[in-house]
């Protein structure tokens, strides 16, 4: 076949395509690695505030911990929970016999998900984290 | 009962690109297959309508395509397996080059099919009566030998669409029926030419193979029995 294959274009048949569970597996897990590795270099960036001194430093972890970021943080979180929790139902389809029970395994990702992504939301917005804030200005 | 299909049509001699045409079929009922309203349409409404159809019954796998966006056989579903009170969209099975209409060229399928040896290979001297074959060790076989080579899974696979030399579920799981199979003695070879960069490796478990075969083969448990025995010989 020649160089325009497929003949309508990928993405264009990817679109149109219905999805299933497992076809949103696989998008999310794409989207989810390339965006923690997007946050690894920002989070490098960040701490290059270290080598201007502890003041420079101190004052950055103050914007940081301003609701706008906490809310960030808690999607973070949430990109984090479903790639690691899907990584492993990946492995449990190849290494195992998760495959005749990928539908199953999906909604396990998500429900286990979900439930620590609320959790971990309880944990950071009802904690004094944002008192803590207050309190060191 | 009234029904609107919307079909692609394309005619390599007068079309440039494809295009959707619509056709409002009169007194159908829901139990109805697809194929039996494109039937219809060709006989009565547009005689130049162009699809592949043999037994009609499953059996053949010769009229796969994209039945509201995604692959299936025409002759296996019913209009009311459909939500058919909407607009039905039939388009040729995707990513292969369309020849005409609904039929697409599978002569890359079938290259790739070949590729991975699909038959019994034996060395040694066939004994006076038949190369016995325990039930148990049959029964390991008869899931992935039920496909019928139709094209709907390999077609609906997001790895085949952005590389065209990716093997495909289908060539993978012929792959696994003959080199799991006990009568075979060159399951070495055929695990080689899985094991290559456009091999089973391209399978990242998305399942589209799985929701679009029509014989209901867990093709992806499959690949992943291969991809298994591949880790197991490495270490």
């Amino acid at each position: 076949m020649s160089s325009n294959y497929p003949p309508t274009g990928w993405v264009k048949v990817l679109l149109a395509y219905h999805k299933f569970s497992g076809s949103w597996a696989w998008v999310l897990h794409r989207i989810t690695g390339l965006a923690l590795t997007g946050y690894i270099m920002l989070h490098i960036i960040a701490l290059m505030s270290l080598q201007k001194g502890k003041e420079a430093f101190d004052s950055e972890m103050l914007l940081f911990r301003t609701p706008l970021f906490l809310f960030l943080e808690w999607f973070l979180f949430a990109f984090l929970l479903f790639h690691a929790l899907n990584g492993i139902r990946i492995a449990l389809v190849d290494l195992a016999e998760g495959a005749r029970y990928h539908k199953k395994l999906y909604y396990a990702v998500v429900i286990i998900g979900l439930l620590l992504f609320f959790g971990m939301g309880y944990i950071m917005f009802t904690q004094d984290t944002l008192h803590s804030v207050a309190s060191v200005k | 009962m009234q029904v609107t299909f919307r079909i692609q049509k394309y005619n390599p001699e007068t079309d440039t690109t494809p295009y959707y045409k619509e056709f409002v079929v009169d007194g159908v009922d829901e139990t109805w297959r697809v194929l039996d309203v494109l039937e219809k349409i060709k006989g009565s409404m547009d005689g130049t309508l162009t699809y592949r159809r043999s037994c009609a019954h499953g059996v053949c796998g010769s009229d796969g395509m994209r039945i509201n966006g995604r692959n299936r056989l025409a002759c296996s579903i019913l209009l009311k397996d459909l939500n058919y009170r909407n607009v039905v969209t039939l388009e040729p099975l995707p990513s292969m080059p369309v020849i005409k209409d609904l039929v697409v060229d599978l002569s890359d399928f079938y290259k790739k099919y070949e590729l991975v040896k699909p038959y019994l290979i034996t060395k040694t001297n066939p004994p006076e009566a038949e190369r016995l074959q325990s039930n148990e060790d049959a029964e390991k076989l008869f899931e992935s030998a039920k496909c019928i080579l139709c094209a709907c899974c390999s077609t609906s696979c997001p790895s085949l669409w952005t590389n065209e030399n990716y093997l495909g579920p289908a060539a993978l799981l012929k792959a696994y029926r003959f080199t799991f199979d006990t009568r075979d003695e060159a399951p070495e070879e055929r695990l080689d030419i899985v094991d290559t960069q456009d091999g089973i490796w391209r399978c990242h478990t998305i399942f589209n193979c799985i929701e679009a075969c029509p014989k209901e083969i867990n093709i992806t448990w499959h690949i992943s029995q291969l991809k298994k025995a591949l880790v197991n010989r490495e270490i």
